[in-house]
């Protein structure tokens, strides 16, 4: 038997795995939304299936901006794990006053900055195992 | 409550370890059971032990009864594991206190374990990821490094600290594993080799980061009565506190560089100890990074907010100054073997408040302080005294 992997790091996102599907669907039409409580109204990142203000369990979805800005970010070159590559960028992306984590992708490193204007640009990564493909949540920067 | 009292303490070589996960957990229960002779596996009533991620890279669970097995221990009071990524030996320890202290038990071991090495490197690196939120952030690749990297460069940006300052804690913690002979590295290290070291995640180089280390350690925590009985040498514990603001990266506080949970934790312990941050002698905090203990400076009291790069670079942690900081070598020095950490911080103490500490000694040590986090925003502080409360 050959030495194997029997997971991978990526989310199981489709209805059968999880109840947030939505968020995943959507951001495969490119947009970013969130769960806000149907019960006392928080707006919640990321998004929940309970909500820890008020112990409700309804919620409804509503669209973020697309756009963010810079809050924190750093670089990350080597002791990735198995399947990622350096230089890769992680940030922390106001939008809508919320703090959202993700990676900064299409951009030289060097240049990014904290304050700067970051744009919604969902990713592909691998299929689930059952061929759905899976995206993720990525800012890049808008060239002027 | 029961007055509580370490009496045993052990500790496995800790490294990139040819030894299985079983190995590492008979050696730091043999030299345990080695510093305590009258104490024998038969005598021990509980077993409690941290280990974060055997199922991934042991492929075991049901931890608590394979060690207690592997130790001839028959537990009559209490068997379980405590999984709390990079805190969970400490957790491990304050279960066993609460148990004793409320009478449940009276000789209970715990005992850290971690076989975090695998044939593949970076698959061992994205086990790491198990330990932030795999939707939301593992998925992404991230781990440890850039989170801690984040508080490095806001403490920075606010208070003027330098990488020559993030550096020197790591040139602190190697020098002082080169006299720790269970250490991961033992060659010491210089501020050129750390500043020249390459980089992981900007501003964190390869020496200012705790590797990933095999390794277990065990310590043997007794009711005041049978700690008497035992030893004339007990090491108590005097306070302890936990507090924790939050799991995901984006529910932290916004500054990175402020790490509350700490200071509630550090208040809560020293409140129940009876003493403040000018009367620990020997402090073993979590240096996971350079930058994680240069805020425990700030968060446990040994300086104020902001000054930490002034006051390592004084050498006012290190010996012959306020307070001896990692004098084992942190987690820098000595690798970082999740569930072990907590407990080998422990048993550093256990030894520095009995005068056994041989070259690490600290001079005329009376209050030891561990510090075990597992992330910013998750804290945990022990004090140890060699009188009780």
């Amino acid at each position: 038997m050959s030495y194997f992997r029997a997971t991978d790091p990526f989310p199981l996102e489709s209805a059968d795995h999880t109840k947030l599907h939505t968020f995943y669907a959507r951001l495969a039409e490119g947009r970013l939304v969130t769960t806000r409580c149907s019960t006392c109204g928080a707006t919640a990142w990321p998004p929940r299936g309970f909500c820890g203000e008020c112990a409700s369990d309804a919620f409804e979805w509503v669209d973020l901006a697309r756009e963010g800005t810079i809050h924190a970010f750093t670089v990350q070159d080597t002791g990735l794990p198995a399947g990622f590559d350096g230089p890769r960028v992680f940030a922390i992306v106001k939008v809508d006053g919320l703090r959202v984590f993700a990676t900064v992708t299409g951009t030289d490193p060097a240049t990014i900055r904290i304050g700067q204007r970051v744009r919604l640009a969902p990713i592909r990564v691998s299929d689930d195992p059952k061929g759905n493909p899976r995206y993720l949540p990525s800012f890049t920067v808008d060239r002027a | 409550m029961r007055n509580v009292a370490l009496v045993g303490a052990g500790v496995s070589k800790f490294g990139v370890r040819k030894a299985s996960y079983r190995d590492l957990i008979w050696e730091a229960g043999k030299a345990c059971f080695d510093s305590l002779p009258v104490v024998k596996p038969k005598d021990v009533e509980g077993l409690v032990v941290g280990s974060v991620m055997p199922e991934r890279t042991a492929f075991q669970s049901h931890i608590s009864s394979m060690a207690a097995e592997a130790l001839g221990i028959r537990p009559s009071a209490l068997s379980a594991r405590t999984e709390h990524m990079c805190a969970s030996g400490t957790v491990g320890i304050r279960y066993a206190y609460a148990f004793i202290a409320a009478g449940l038990a009276d000789l209970i071991m715990v005992l850290g374990v971690e076989k975090l090495n695998q044939p593949s490197g970076d698959e061992a690196i994205l086990n790491m990821g198990t330990g932030v939120d795999r939707e939301w952030e593992a998925a992404f690749g991230l781990t440890a490094p850039p989170c801690f990297a984040l508080a490095a460069q806001r403490h920075m940006a606010a208070y003027g600290t330098t990488d020559e300052q993030l550096a020197l804690v790591g040139v602190k913690n190697h020098t002082h594993a080169s006299k720790n002979p269970n250490a991961h590295f033992n060659k010491g290290a210089t501020l050129d080799q750390v500043l020249g070291s390459r980089m992981i995640s900007s501003p964190l180089r390869l020496f200012m980061c705790s590797p990933i280390t095999d390794g277990a350690a065990a310590v043997i925590v007794a009711s005041e009565e049978r700690a008497r009985d035992l030893t004339d040498r007990p090491v108590w514990i005097r306070g302890s506190g936990q507090a924790l603001d939050g799991f995901q990266l984006t529910s932290l506080h916004e500054d990175y560089a402020h790490w509350p949970a700490m200071k509630r934790a550090a208040e809560s312990a020293y409140r129940a100890a009876g003493v403040g941050p000018t009367d620990v002698d020997v402090a073993e905090v979590h240096d996971c990074f350079s930058i994680a203990e240069l805020i425990a400076y700030e968060e446990l009291g040994f300086c104020a907010k902001g000054e930490a790069g002034p006051f390592v670079a004084a050498g006012r942690s290190d010996y012959g100054g306020d307070v001896v900081v990692n004098p084992r070598g942190g987690l820098i020095g000595c690798g970082h073997p999740l569930g072990a950490t907590g407990v080998a911080q422990a048993a550093e103490i256990w030894a520095q408040l009995r005068g056994d500490a041989g070259a690490r000694q600290v001079p005329d040590a009376t209050i030891g302080l561990t510090h075990n986090n597992s992330g910013m925003g998750e804290h945990i502080v022990m004090i140890y005294g060699n009188e009780p409360t």
